[in-house]
């Protein structure tokens, strides 16, 4: 029998209804994801690639639940996500965890480095603080910051920032981990061993969805890409071996080759 | 090719550590110079620097700071070295004329570093105002830098949040572009950026540069573009002070 997806994200669409300049100027609607459909099964990391604007994180937040969506339907383990209310998603949340592009900002300035471990623990797995301390500890040495475990963020470089944030989903061994460009901003060698920490450290048959605008990244730690243009996935690649066959794949995985610019849409 | 930014064997203490040791450059009338390292190996620090704005106490501790297509003798870091905190804010006060003129700076992230209450118009026109050469005419000189930089004319009146990313990174070119600076200081214009809008943004500034014989100082870790694109690279690492490739 074939193992249930971590994901199932079947025709969902988005759309934004923004308000016009004035009171009175009608509505303004932004389609940001477009009938996309798609699975993660369990032990799967796949990428959501394309440029700004592209829908990846909407994409994103609509797996969490941190959006509502326009249409379609979401699975999350073989069960209905989308249309539960909030009370009921937050029993399940715990298994289902994000992490976010902006380590210093999601963090709290004045816990430390185990404090932010401790607190996922205690709050979200109803974890005893003496447990708390010992796993928060153990997870902050398995991903090198033992000798920081007293460090506030802004003591922190920015890689060490993102490891907080890895500990603090991994301590609780989620089914599915999303994550938004958790490598913006760094120095090439940090975004390596930062991707590599969130790869090798998945929990046993957890899906991982990567959020990323870097195609070497996709190619990398991926199993499987799919690239969005204008809200929807215009092409899905199979990795190492998958090719870019649409014109704008080809402009993400080669930007400095000859290309048509016109086919992208962020300026 | 004349020079027109020059800083050399310059070293920036706490009193913990070393900042920055030992690192020189030039940089050059119609050259692209990139200042390559990891985050944290003073890149950005030997850049405010190089435009006369230290922060860190007690600072300069060496190092000479030239600008010699403004004045071709004067050291502006005399009489700095090693007289901490209030000498360094009386070296910004009297480099202050030449920045946003002489030399000019064009921050990482567009979005957050213009001003979000005010039209890319009005922060064009203040920048505008800033050049050795008054403009005649405002208004004509603001769409002439849109035009140049690839926005409509319309973009003078949008705010910053009515920009899109790409939009924003081409306002703050215009804006770093408008005063005709000698020397155009690009701090990580990359960061954040996906492939594509990495490439226009890069060859925008290059392009303009090249238009107007601006001097690029390139900052960034993307070694790609540097391979690409640079003239000259300076490798600042560690105490191990400024490499230079050409």
């Amino acid at each position: 029998m074939p193992e249930t997806p971590i994901v199932e994200f079947s025709s969902v669409s988005k759309t934004f209804v923004l308000p016009g300049a004035w009171p009175w100027s009608a509505k303004r609607e932004v389609h940001a994801v477009r009938d996309v459909s798609f699975e993660v099964a369990p032990g799967e990391v796949v990428a959501l690639v394309g440029q700004s604007g592209s829908g990846k994180t909407t994409v994103a937040r609509c797996v969490l639940g941190l959006e509502s969506i326009s249409a379609g339907e979401i699975k999350l383990e073989g069960s209905r996500w989308d249309n539960l209310s909030e009370r009921e998603r937050r029993a399940r949340r715990l298994k289902y965890q994000y992490i976010p592009q902006d380590a210093l900002s999601a963090l709290d300035p004045q816990q430390t480095a185990l404090e932010a471990v401790v607190e996922s623990l205690t709050v979200l797995a109803g974890a005893s603080r003496e447990d708390a301390n010992k796993r928060g500890a153990e997870m902050l040495e398995s991903l090198g910051l033992g000798h920081r475990l007293g460090a506030l963020p802004r003591e922190m470089s920015g890689g060490e920032q993102r490891r907080v944030t890895l500990a603090r989903v991994f301590v609780l061994q989620p089914a599915l981990v999303v994550a938004d460009e958790p490598t913006s901003g760094l120095d090439p060698d940090r975004q390596e061993s930062v991707l590599e920490d969130l790869i090798t450290n998945l929990p046993e048959g957890a899906g991982c969805i990567l959020v990323t605008h870097d195609m070497a990244q996709a190619r990398a730690w991926c199993h499987r890409a799919l690239v969005m243009l204008e809200g929807k996935v215009v092409e899905e690649l199979r990795f190492p071996d998958g090719q870019p066959a649409h014109p704008y794949s080809r402009m993400l995985f080669d930007p400095w080759g000859e290309h048509d610019f016109a086919q992208s849409t962020a300026f | 090719m004349s020079i027109l930014l020059s800083v050399s064997d310059l070293c920036i203490r706490t009193p913990e550590r070393t900042l920055v040791e030992g690192v020189s450059f030039d940089v050059q009338e119609g050259r692209v110079t990139a200042i390559v390292g990891h985050s944290g190996s003073g890149k950005s620090l030997s850049a405010r620097a190089a435009m006369g704005v230290l922060d860190v106490d007690p600072g300069l501790h060496a190092g000479s700071l030239r600008y010699p297509g403004f004045s071709a003798e004067r050291d502006w870091f005399e009489g700095v070295r090693g007289q901490g905190m209030r000498a360094q804010r009386r070296l910004a006060r009297d480099t202050a004329k030449l920045r946003g003129s002489y030399v000019t700076y064009s921050p990482q992230s567009a979005s957050s570093a213009l001003n979000p209450g005010r039209s890319i118009g009005q922060q064009l026109a203040i920048a505008i105002s800033r050049r050795q050469d008054p403009a005649a005419d405002v208004g004509a000189a603001i769409r002439d830098v849109l035009e140049e930089v690839g926005l409509p004319p319309r973009a003078a009146y949008a705010v910053p949040s009515e920009l899109s990313g790409g939009m924003a990174q081409r306002a703050a070119v215009a804006i770093a572009i408008a005063p005709q600076p000698r020397v155009l200081i690009a701090d990580e214009p990359e960061t954040g950026l996906d492939p594509v809008l990495r490439r226009v943004v890069t060859e925008l500034m290059l392009e303009v540069a090249s238009n107007h014989g601006v001097a690029l100082m390139l900052i960034t870790h993307n070694m790609d573009t540097v391979h690409r694109i640079a003239d000259d690279v300076i490798r600042i690492g560690p105490s191990t002070g400024g490499a230079h490739d050409a």
